[in-house]
């Protein structure tokens, strides 16, 4: 092979075809080709002259299958239960809370609606692992937890066995609620509100602190059951909430305890119920009782104890304070009659 | 324009200025509109040998009376704390899941959450060598612990191939 061949040959490779040792300086190993001798030449690969072939897919080409993956099949052990015995411990098999497993749980169980057939079955049933169970808190595991968990408890109080005794040493309520979420925070707002509820008959007042207590709290007293309810939420954590309650508690009963100048002007008009003592009506009556003379302070002393005095009294308050209907104005005749013919009617 | 027209032949005088197009807006009183719901419903083929789980085989309007939901959680109740993160934390978990177990998962991934903790539930196929199942098993807990930085458990139930979950074919 001479020197014009080669120069020939290489005018007819297309750069595309080139190997990749002529890629990069063509020219300069064409030049060391030319200089170089003949010899290494003659040991070239006669396939590599031939040109490569133009694939056209389907027409000069054989497609090659793309091979799948092979579905292998692993020996696995025949479900759990078969092996289990009929006495076990359950508690040991399912411990704690768990996706159903069709495998462990030896009960024929069946979850699904099918209009033709019979309900799918217990095994590659998604509808019995979304459900939550209930397997962990079996009668015998429950029974395990609150013996292992008695030593923390410490006996019942003597002397507060019935709600009596419980709402005589302990009248006030106090009510906070936890909230527990599927989520990975522990807060909660509605945490912080605190109720606080008593009794109003434990609270030591007067009439009149009785009346200020009430005018005070408003809404927040329940006549029927004798019930204050106090609710705070204002502050941002429980414990603030309970402090606040309690003195707002404490502050109610000492407010309503004092007596005020200005409370003094409170005048009959001003009264929002009757009382019989304050108005003309009393002073009448005593005249009546002390008939012959004009002296009526004797007869006041012993009035509180005249049992037709009593009565009334009691018949005029409730005209005024209940309204009149045939029930008042019957009590009020019969009190009037007994008091003023000394008449007693059954 | 037909309505246009309608309203112009009938009340001529009630109106000063011609009613254009978008004036007038048409108030549907049939039913047959609600006919062609597509969501979750899948389609027959031809040859009837398309493979539905049970899951698939219900419509959206079965869930909790013929199937239940696959994610349980308390965000969504009344007062519940931080819905859309957990619906975001979910399809995150899912995806994940889908691309991880790659082609392995034949049920829907079912997500129940209890306190902090995820508990992550569905049915593989066993067409993987177990200890390569554990290694995922383990890897999965693994990583979805540490991004969403609560203890994640992955409780699986296996089946021998993908026919056992098939409830019907369409």
């Amino acid at each position: 092979m001479n020197v014009s061949q080669l120069v020939h040959k290489f005018s007819r490779c297309s750069p595309l075809l080139l190997s990749s040792s002529y890629f990069h300086s063509h020219s300069i190993r064409l030049q060391q080709v030319l200089d170089s001798s003949s010899k290494s030449l003659e040991n070239e690969n006669p396939q590599d002259e031939e040109f490569r072939v133009f694939v056209i897919p389907g027409h000069n080409s054989v497609q090659v299958k793309r091979q799948e993956r092979k579905r292998q099949k692993f020996k696995v052990q025949p479900p759990r239960y078969l092996k289990m015995p009929v006495d076990q411990d359950w508690t040991s098999v399912w411990p704690g809370q768990r996706t159903f497993h069709p495998a462990v749980v030896p009960l024929p169980l069946r979850q699904g609606y099918d209009p033709k057939r019979v309900a799918p079955s217990k095994f590659a049933n998604a509808e019995l692992m979304k459900i939550p169970n209930f397997l962990h808190l079996t009668p015998p595991a429950i029974k395990k937890h609150c013996n292992a968990i008695q030593k923390f408890c410490t006996a019942w109080p003597q002397g507060l066995e019935t709600e009596i005794q419980m709402e005589k040493h302990f009248p006030i309520t106090v009510i906070t609620n936890d909230y527990c979420h599927s989520s990975p925070t522990i807060r909660d707002v509605k945490a912080r509100i605190v109720t606080v509820k008593l009794k109003l008959s434990c609270l030591e007042l007067d009439d009149h602190a009785r009346d200020k207590f009430l005018r005070l709290v408003g809404q927040r007293y329940n006549p029927k059951t004798d019930e204050l309810i106090i609710v705070t939420d204002r502050c941002p954590l429980r414990k603030q909430n309970y402090d606040y309650s309690m003195y707002v508690l404490t502050a109610l009963f000492h407010e309503s305890w004092t007596f005020e100048e200005w409370e003094k002007e409170k005048s009959v008009l001003d009264m929002e119920y009757y009382e019989w003592k304050q108005h003309p009506s009393y002073q009448s009556y005593l005249k009546i009782k002390a008939f012959p003379s004009n002296d009526t302070s004797k007869i006041e002393q012993e009035l509180d104890q005249d049992p037709a005095t009593n009565k009334y009294s009691k018949a005029v308050s409730d005209l005024f304070n209940q309204g009149e209907d045939p029930y008042t104005i019957a009590r009020y005749k019969e009190a009037t009659l007994e008091v003023l013919l000394g008449q007693k009617t059954a | 324009m037909f309505r246009c027209n309608v309203v112009n032949k009938f009340v001529p005088g009630l109106l000063s200025t011609p009613l254009k197009q978008s004036d007038v807006r048409g108030i549907s009183s049939s039913a047959t509109l609600l006919k062609h719901v597509q969501a979750a419903r899948y389609k027959t083929s031809k040859r009837g040998d398309k493979p539905l789980t049970y899951e698939m085989a219900g419509p959206p309007h079965t869930i909790a009376h013929q199937k239940s939901w696959n994610s349980w959680n308390t965000a969504n109740m009344l007062d519940g704390l931080r819905p859309s993160e957990t619906a975001v934390e979910d399809e995150f978990m899912r995806r994940f899941l889908r691309g991880t177990w790659h082609n392995l998962f034949l049920s829907e991934i079912i997500i129940k959450r209890n306190h902090n903790i995820i508990r992550i539930a569905g049915i593989v196929e066993r067409s993987i060598h177990p200890r390569k199942m554990y290694f995922l098993i383990g890897y999965t807990e693994e990583l979805l612990s540490f991004w969403l930085q609560c203890p994640v458990k992955l409780e699986l139930q296996t089946v021998e191939s993908r026919k056992d979950v098939v409830f019907k074919y369409i």
